[in-house]
């Protein structure tokens, strides 16, 4: 059967082809994913950011069940070391607490005062909180922190951390964090009005808190859990 | 290249790659359903890693879960396996192969860039490299050979 044998030898020379190229393929595929242009190869601490916020609802910048009867708000920049030292030792044990009870939620608003890359990057946590990915951006962003203002915090870098923190549509995150910024200088002011002068600045409302009260920074995770409760 | 003699029917072949590629559907499907209500996969021995890679960015293309790529992808193989001749076993081997090359690609990502695993994902890897070799066997076993005549061999 010379043409059976023919058209067998044609089929597997063709399926050796494919073989090839899709070899070829995967090859390319995994060496684009791992280059640097863009990509979250380094991000440090994904997992532990992850484990951190993992069942917890986010809407916005808010992280927390949106009925806590408590609103922490953070004034922060993401460009403020103190403000990630925060973010790794003194926060964590209330989001694991408290917040994850539902009895307290934080809300992270923008007060840009490092430098002027705070500006757009305050933006892009904010449309990353759009796609329900804002806390995952803000954590990864202090935990991948580069020395302060010194010129890091570039579209790249804003890139990687979204990616990082899970932000599906990327084009999308990109388009609005152009039109966010009148918001970062929105709650930049209020965090002037309400007299605070450095980051982080920390403010608490409750049932018996007189309106939103300012905190200043607390400086333990034992001070800010007092606050609370006195607002609750 | 002559066909080795040794080889399961090429029904047998078809019936096992029905089998597999209907488990990769409910598989694909399942991953598909649990992201589009905006959750993840429930990991059966616990962790978060299901989690974890349904709410990265990979784990959508072009705004489409991949997931549902897979569902394409197990269908494609199904229909194959009702098909006889040479379209119907080169298809199907090249559909493997794609899903296979997507699935060592995937799996690279949720090792080394997520650092997650979630276990529907491993699942899916598994079945469809199981339908690569199915597919590959079919293909060197029965190509060439009349659809009828190879229904009817072993």
């Amino acid at each position: 059967m010379p043409a059976e044998n023919e058209r067998r030898q044609r089929l597997l020379q063709l399926a050796a082809g494919a073989v090839f190229l899709a070899i070829v393929a995967v090859a390319v595929l995994i060496v684009v994913s791992s280059g640097g242009s863009g990509g979250d190869t380094n991000l440090e601490e994904k997992a532990e950011v992850n484990r951190l916020l993992s069942g917890i609802p986010q809407k916005g910048l808010v992280l927390g069940d949106p009925k806590a009867p408590v609103e922490l708000v953070e004034f922060g920049d993401l460009q403020c070391p103190v403000c990630k030292g925060y973010s790794e030792e003194i926060l964590p044990p209330i989001i694991e607490g408290k917040v994850k009870r539902g009895q307290v939620k934080i809300d992270f608003r923008n007060f840009t005062i490092i430098g002027p890359q705070s500006v757009p990057a305050g933006a892009a946590a904010i449309a990353a909180g759009e796609q329900g990915r804002g806390w995952n951006y803000v954590e990864l962003f202090y935990r991948n922190q580069g020395a302060e203002d010194s010129g890091y915090a570039d579209d790249a870098f804003l890139k990687a951390i979204a990616e990082g923190a899970g932000v599906k549509n990327i084009a999308r995150w990109e388009k609005e964090r152009q039109k966010l910024t009148p918001e970062v200088e929105k709650t930049t002011a209020e965090a002037r009005r309400l007299s605070f002068s450095g980051t982080p600045s920390f403010a608490v409302k409750g049932p018996h808190s007189n309106g939103l009260e300012p905190l200043g920074t607390p400086g333990s995770t034992g001070a800010m859990e007092e606050a609370i409760e006195k607002a609750s | 290249m002559s066909r080795p003699t040794s080889f399961p029917s090429e029904w047998t072949l078809q019936r096992l790659i029905a089998f597999v590629a209907a488990l990769g559907v409910g598989v694909a499907t399942y991953i598909a359903i649990a992201d589009s209500g905006g959750g993840a996969p429930v990991c059966i021995a616990g962790g978060s890693g299901c989690q974890t890679v349904a709410d990265s960015s990979y784990s959508h293309l072009l705004g489409v879960n991949v997931a549902v790529f897979g569902i394409v992808g197990y269908l494609l193989l199904l229909a194959s396996a009702f098909l006889v001749g040479d379209a119907a076993r080169f298809g199907g081997f090249v559909v493997a192969l794609g899903g296979f090359g997507f699935s060592v690609y995937l799996t690279y990502i949720e090792v080394f860039k997520i650092e997650a695993i979630c276990q529907w994902c491993v699942a899916s890897a598994v079945l469809m490299t199981i339908l690569f070799l199915l597919s590959a066997t079919r293909l060197i076993g029965y190509a060439g050979a009349e659809g009828e005549l190879a229904a009817d061999a072993g």
